[in-house]
């Protein structure tokens, strides 16, 4: 009887523990996840061709505009200072509803962002690569999207919404996509 | 040992050996120094191949590094089952952790570093170990490692093995290259010594060695047919010349047989004949007729004897050849006449002079008119022409004889070689006639050569001799010109051997010339003194008055002290030379006479003073 006292009593504590174990696992989680987004983001930049007009001009810094995921964009302000791609400074802006997407060369959209259809729209206009992180993210005309698969962070890759940006992408790095969207 | 000396005695067995000791010394030679240069280049080879495997793969998997992708990363690494000589890959993130691996599929697990080494390589137990940074947009995305087996000394066991299964397979084609060689070179080989073995068993000098090959082999066999060819002429020649010889012997052996009998028979005539001068005569003449075909035999004897060894010799002096050819056709002249030929002579008016020696000239041509009187028909016509031709003097001897065979052309100057064997005896000579006039006119630097239109169409023989660069008037010889008749001599005979005497003054008579014989030193002494003679032939041992006391007591008496004595005697030794100078003899003849020598004397007898 004791002992059976006992053990209830331990397993509450063990569920509490468990639980607590948890969340603060969880918050962990998504600071590492953020981190690695962050860098991924930054990476894709070495494996895409833009097209010439979105280059210009050419003193520009390579800039990459974030929306809805300030984790991230925290993330990439830390990461980015005396990088380069493409030879250019990299700078990282925070893009508000409404705002244009000009001099944007990647554009991440979080999950923060709930109508990201014009934007998208806006990016595939004018050569921006546009990253996402949600199921329906091909089908708004994102090119690459970040999934997450038994805890590990990987990425799809749309070579239909690619082209239409008039984007082209490595086929080094579509040999680590987690899947690929060909064209049509 | 037995090898060695089958080695030295057969030249098979030395090409064989030959053709394996180059195949066995050049591969040895070119494997050993391959063998050395690869092992020195094994290691450069072997890192530098492992670095740009390293480069493909870190190319390959540097997408796997960026984005943390670990199965592809694997992926990427398994290629290297291709590569049996790679045992493990593994590649280290950025931070120098272990990210990614590869083991060699049927080797247990591999072991890692846990963090990459130095880059570059380093060799450790059979084993290279190769760390390099994977390169990605510029920057470090990690290292890959990659460990191969390094053996150099197994390659090294393989290329012996190479070598080894290469040289048995070369040896067994130099053995069968060595077989050809055989064929090429030892048989023909073989083969001379098989033949020159048979030509000297069976004296058979007509075989020859077949010729397989055109290289110096080839050649050998050829030298080797000639010289056969050569030794079979030299040996038929032999032959031809030994059987010649025999014949001569035979012919010669008749020949001096021939005049005996009638000699003899003369003699029986004269012991019969008492004081029938009209036999006596006969019989003298008969037995001269005899005694002077002898004297040609012996002569042409003694002729053949200077040619074979060598000392028939002239002295040239620049002549005219009108005498000479007059000495020869007063030589010929009896036995043309004899025949009843017809002697015909063409001779230019102008002197034709050569560097000659005037006896043997007319020694030659005298031979040459004989044989054409010999060889013609009796009542036939024989010419006798000389004319200029550029730079030689040409004398042509023509008949219209029984002439030669094409064939005959060649051999006849040949010594012993007679055309006709069917002449009566009494014609033939000993066949060498025309074996002096080649050799006499070879001695005068000419040429003499046969020519017939075939048998029954006569003959033609042709004598060139180089014209003389010297004028006429130096020539001593030049007085007589075209023969008899010449000086006129008065000439006294004194020797008590009735048959010489007699004899030579016969001849000399015969030649226009006024002679006068004793048979003893008194009579020639009265003889002397009532002729005075130009020229006095006195023998030296004659009863009652030898010869020294007659020329001394000639030279002292005024009517007989410009004759020119000529001493004739059967010593010849200079004592005896200088006892007849110093009893006052101009020349020294030693018997027997030779005619030429008489004649060259009468011809020459210039005493300075009394005869002129």
């Amino acid at each position: 009887m004791d002992l059976l006292i006992h053990t209830r009593r331990s397993a509450l504590w063990l569920a509490a523990a468990a639980v607590a174990a948890f969340a603060s696992s969880a918050l962990a989680q998504q600071a590492a996840e953020a981190a690695v987004k962050a860098a991924f983001l930054y990476k894709f930049a070495g494996y895409v061709e833009w097209p010439d007009s979105a280059l210009l001009p050419s003193e520009a810094p390579f800039t990459i505009g974030i929306i809805g995921a300030d984790d991230v964009a925290a993330e990439l302000d830390r990461l980015v200072p005396g990088r380069t791609v493409l030879n250019r400074r990299v700078v990282v802006r925070r893009v508000k509803e409404g705002e244009g997407l000009k001099g944007v060369h990647l554009l991440f959209i979080g999950r923060g962002e709930a109508n990201p259809r014009a934007l998208l729209r806006a990016a595939q206009q004018q050569g921006t690569l546009a990253v996402t992180e949600s199921e329906r993210g091909f089908e708004l005309g994102s090119a690459i999207n970040f999934v997450t698969l038994d805890d590990r962070i990987g990425f799809e890759v749309s070579l239909e919404s690619a082209e239409k940006s008039g984007l082209r992408i490595s086929s080094r790095m579509l040999a680590v996509a987690r899947r690929v969207v060909a064209r049509q | 040992m037995t090898f060695l000396q089958s080695v030295r005695k057969s030249l098979r067995h030395k090409v064989m050996l030959l053709v394996l000791a180059i195949t066995v010394s050049a591969l040895t030679m070119s494997g050993a120094g391959l063998v050395l240069y690869d092992l020195q280049s094994y290691e450069r080879q072997y890192s530098n191949d492992m670095l740009s495997q390293a480069e493909v793969l870190a190319r390959a998997s540097g997408p796997a590094l960026t984005f943390g992708d670990r199965r592809t990363a694997e992926k990427d690494l398994s290629v290297m089952q291709v590569r049996p000589r790679i045992l493990a890959a593994a590649l280290y993130s950025r931070d120098g952790k272990l990210f990614a691996t590869y083991s060699k599929p049927d080797l247990p697990a591999q072991s890692f570093p846990a963090s990459p080494g130095h880059t570059g390589y380093t060799v450790e137990d059979d084993q290279l170990f190769l760390f390099r940074p994977v390169l990605e947009n510029g920057e470090t995305v990690g290292t890959i490692h990659l460990r191969g087996i390094y053996r150099p000394w197994d390659r090294l066991r393989d290329y012996v093995t190479i070598l080894f299964v290469v040289m048995i397979a070369s040896l067994v084609v130099a053995a069968l290259l060595s077989g050809w060689l055989q064929n090429a070179i030892t048989a023909p080989v073989l083969e001379i010594a098989h033949v020159s073995r048979e030509v000297m068993s069976k004296r058979d000098y007509s075989l020859r060695v077949r010729k397989t090959t055109d290289d110096e082999i080839g050649e050998l066999v050829d030298a080797f047919n000639a010289m056969l060819a050569e030794v079979g002429r030299r040996s038929e020649a032999l032959r031809e010349a030994d059987r010649r010889k025999d014949e001569f012997l035979a012919t010669l052996a008749h020949e001096l047989r021939n005049p005996l009998a009638p000699i003899r028979n003369a003699l029986e005539i004269l012991k019969i004949a008492g004081d029938d001068p009209g036999k006596s005569l006969k019989a003298r003449e008969m037995m001269q007729r005899q005694v002077s075909q002898m004297v040609r035999l012996v002569d042409d004897l003694l002729d053949v004897s200077r040619i074979t060894t060598g000392k028939l010799a002239v002295r040239k002096t620049p002549l005219d050849l009108h005498g000479a050819l007059g000495d020869a056709i007063e030589t010929a002249k009896p036995f043309i006449e004899s025949r009843k030929h017809l002697l015909e002579i063409d001779l230019p008016r102008a002197a034709t002079v050569v560097d000659g020696d005037r006896t043997r000239l007319a020694q030659l041509f005298s031979n040459l008119l004989n044989n054409a009187a010999k060889y013609t028909e009796p009542g036939g016509r024989i010419q006798l022409t000389l004319r200029q031709d550029g730079r030689d003097a040409v004398v042509c001897v023509r008949d219209n004889g029984i002439g030669m065979a094409a064939e005959s052309l060649a051999t006849i100057f040949d010594m012993f070689v007679q055309v006709d064997r069917t002449l009566e005896r009494s014609q033939a000579g000993l066949g060498v006639g025309l074996t002096l006039v080649r050799r006499l006119v070879e001695l005068h630097g000419g040429t003499v050569e046969a020519a017939s239109a075939g048998q029954g169409e006569g003959s033609e023989f042709i004598v060139r001799l180089p014209l003389s660069h010297a004028r006429l008037e130096e020539a001593p010889a030049g007085k007589s010109n075209g023969g008899p008749p010449e000086h006129v001599r008065r000439i006294l005979l004194a020797d008590d051997n009735a048959d010489f005497a007699n004899s030579l003054g016969q001849l000399l008579t015969s030649r226009g010339h006024q002679v006068r014989i004793a048979y003893d030193g008194a009579a020639a002494l009265a003889t002397a003194r009532e002729f005075m003679p130009d020229i006095a032939f006195v023998d030296i041992g004659m009863p009652q008055v030898h010869g020294y006391e007659v020329a001394r007591r000639m030279r002292s008496e005024s009517s007989t002290a410009g004759c020119v004595l000529v001493a004739v005697t059967g010593w010849g030794q200079e004592n005896d030379r200088k006892r007849a100078r110093e009893a006052g003899f101009d020349r020294h003849l030693v018997k027997p006479v030779d005619r030429a020598e008489i004649e060259s004397i009468l011809e020459t007898c210039t005493r300075p003073g009394p005869v002129a």
